[in-house]
């Protein structure tokens, strides 16, 4: 069973198609990240998936079914439009915010106290939320989002307003939270944190799936444009290069279309070079990113 | 049921446990009591009790009559001097307040002169005018001539025999108009919190974890039931503090208005019967426009709005109080945000025909109900609009409810 499996869903707002056609499936104790560039329809899709909104056409179901009331508070949500009741204390708030969510006031009050400390908001939890800074409301946020120790967490954008510190403890969490067994989508930007967080990703631009699958096997996909190639002494032209760029002490030769890494190699032997570093050079996600939507608006 | 009841509880506590809260259930009785205090501190200070002489030269007074008292009236002592010297030496002595001098002629010219040094009571110049009155009719028994000074008393009585006036309107005949303006004050401040809960969520952003905690229904259900119950609280403690300020004016202070309130049931039920819709209409209206505008300032702005329309019979009192049930005030009767302070002055001039509240009561919960629809509409659609206003187009367009709000991201 899929923790959650979208199949070709759609939604408008008027005569705005928000979601022309999405679907991924995210499977039990994963971390997967969506990813799409601005107003490609990753919120809109976070929320037909969360049943706040309806979808035009396909099917979503979480935790083996559709959305009901005993699984809202199965799943831990954290917007993008974040918020919380700015003239409570960030005690009050959060203890009401997670008995929303089904848990006993005393059990909540058990985990709150151990989770505010190991965020290190203790000394801050008599304090309006306003008093507090932005990196501690998002820290309080993410309190907010696990407290109730959900089985799916869905979080938009977690590392916004987060120092390093931080952010490193967030991502802690996140990897804690996956081996223990939550299943964890993540929608963000910052591609460099998918690299080292998701198992599996999907890229949505226009708001259809235009990349999906495993990380490894997509970059893997998307390999073999370029070499990583260092020489003692100087490279010497070899055919089939487009370019040449420098790369950390050695130089990444971009490949013409039709030359593969083993046809550069065979040149550079072929002249005679000795070779200190030779690697197909994979590519970041960023890259594969500006490159999928490049190719897709063209 | 559980998150229902969070919801509410959460509501309830955010509101009344705050100092504010209880100023504003304070202020009103205490701006009343304040109001009241100081008009009777002004005519206490018009009052003395002090004796006051008179020096009959007329043989008017010479087996005096005592004049007759209201039941919480305290006597002036009416001293007799032989001379002008010797009552006006009691007046410089300060044994009296003031004295009359009823002159010779007083059967032919009825000439009295008032003698002090500084203005005396106005209890005391009241008390001698019916002293006067009831020893001019001194040849009639007394029960005669106490009823002969005390004047015309008509009593107004409607044909069914159901409501009666003595003189001024009675504290019961008060008491509706008295309902009325009390739900009035209600339903604004109920209203403004639903509106404000609403607008803060959109404001801050927590609408949307909350949409994603508990169903929509559950989450304005229990919003409406915590500010229910604010609204209760503050009624509770307005009626605490009416009874006490009938006890106190009747039994301590001895207010012959407060001693019987004679209470008339039909008229306040009339009002009750056309206030629960209408409070129901008012939150509804206001939680839609909180689930509207895109900031709360703009939700007072329009709130103020719906406070100008409850408002409007006062500015048409003295319509609806000289032609109670000409065509004016039965329109307002039936129109809604109008009716509700409309039954409420007219139960005090007149008999509101049954049909008329009845008519209105329907119209009322037909309008409550339009209002919830269009509530859990506007929520609906509005909750997750950030720094967007809905337009009512939106809100009656055919469109699905679950089709629209939010933006592409």
């Amino acid at each position: 069973m899929h923790t959650a499996e979208v199949s070709h869903i759609a939604k408008s707002f008027g005569n705005t198609e928000a979601v022309a056609d999405v679907s991924f499936t995210v499977e039990r104790g994963e971390i997967f990240g969506l990813l799409g560039p601005n107003g490609s329809g990753k919120t809109t899709t976070l929320r037909v998936l969360l049943d706040v909104f309806k979808p035009d056409g396909g099917t979503v179901s979480v935790l083996g079914g559709p959305m009901s009331e005993e699984k809202k508070n199965r799943i831990g949500y954290m917007p993008e439009e974040r918020g919380l009741y700015q003239d409570l204390s960030v005690e009050r708030c959060l203890l009401y915010l997670s008995t929303l969510k089904g848990v006993p006031a005393k059990a909540a009050r058990e985990r709150l106290t151990e989770h505010l400390e190991r965020f290190d908001l203790a000394e801050h939890k008599g304090k309006k939320v306003k008093e507090l800074s932005k990196g501690m409301q998002q820290k309080a946020q993410i309190i907010n989002t696990i407290l109730h120790r959900p089985e799916l967490i869905i979080i938009d954008e977690p590392f916004t307003a987060l120092d390093p510190l931080n952010t490193q403890l967030v991502k802690d969490l996140m990897k804690e939270l996956r081996d223990e067994g939550s299943t964890i989508i993540m929608s963000t930007h910052q591609m460099h944190q998918v690299e080292e967080l998701c198992d599996r990703i999907l890229l949505i631009d226009d708001g259809r799936n235009v990349l999906y699958g495993n990380l490894e096997q997509i970059r893997r996909q998307y390999s073999g444009h370029a070499v990583l190639v260092r020489v003692a002494g100087e490279l010497p032209a070899v055919p089939g290069i487009e370019q040449l760029l420098p790369h950390n002490n050695a130089a990444k030769l971009i490949l013409a279309e039709g030359t593969s890494p083993q046809d550069v190699l065979q040149a550079l032997m072929a002249r005679g070079v000795i070779l200190e570093r030779f690697e197909v050079a994979i590519p970041t996600l960023d890259e594969i990113f500006i490159r999928v939507v490049e190719e897709g608006d063209a | 049921m559980r998150k229902l009841w969070y919801v509410a509880r959460h509501e309830y506590a955010r509101n009344v446990f705050k100092r504010s809260f209880l100023l504003a259930i304070l202020s009103v009785p205490l701006l009343i009591g304040v109001n009241i205090g100081l008009i009777a501190f002004m005519v206490s200070r018009e009052n003395n009790y002090a004796p006051v002489g008179y020096v009959d030269h007329a043989g008017l007074l010479a087996d005096p009559v005592p004049a007759p008292l209201g039941p919480s009236e305290a006597a002036i002592t009416f001293l007799p001097f032989q001379t002008e010297e010797e009552a006006r030496q009691a007046l410089e002595s300060q044994t009296i307040q003031a004295y009359y001098v009823v002159a010779p002629d007083y059967f032919e010219a009825s000439r009295i002169e008032l003698f002090y040094l500084k203005e005396p009571g106005e209890n005391a110049m009241g008390q001698f005018h019916d002293f006067i009155r009831v020893n001019l009719l001194a040849d009639q028994t007394p029960e005669i001539a106490h009823r002969a000074a005390a004047g015309s008393d008509v009593t107004v009585r409607t044909p069914d025999g159901r409501r009666e006036f003595h003189g001024g309107p009675t504290f019961g005949a008060v008491v509706p108009v008295m309902v009325s303006v009390a739900f009035i004050g209600l339903l604004l401040m109920s209203s403004g919190y639903l509106m404000q809960a609403v607008v803060d969520e959109k404001e801050n952003r927590t609408m949307e974890v909350l949409a994603t905690s508990l169903s929509p229904a559950k989450l304005i259900g229990g919003k409406v039931l915590g500010i229910v119950a604010i609204g209760l609280t503050q009624l509770v403690a307005w009626i605490l503090v009416a009874l006490l300020a009938v006890l106190v004016g009747g039994s301590i202070l001895g207010l012959e208005w407060l001693q019987n309130p004679n209470l008339d049931w039909g008229p306040i039920f009339s009002v009750v019967a056309i206030a629960i819709p209408s409070y129901v209409i008012a939150c509804a209206l206001m939680l839609a426009v909180g689930s509207t505008v895109a900031q709360s300032q703009e939700g007072q702005q329009i709130g103020a709005l719906f406070f100008m329309l409850f408002i409007i019979p006062i500015y048409a009192i003295r319509v609806i109080g000289e032609t109670p049930n000409a065509a004016p005030s039965v329109v307002l009767t039936l129109l809604p945000f109008t009716s509700l302070m409309t039954v409420g002055f007219r139960s005090l001039f007149s008999v509101v025909p049954v049909w008329q509240i009845a008519a209105s009561a329907i119209i009322q919960t037909a309008c409550a109900f339009g209002a919830v629809w269009l509530a859990g509409r506007a929520f609906s659609l509005g909750m997750l609009r950030y720094g967007q206003r809905l337009r009512l187009g939106e809100i009656i367009g055919k469109a699905r409810v679950t089709t629209k709000g939010g933006s592409r991201s």
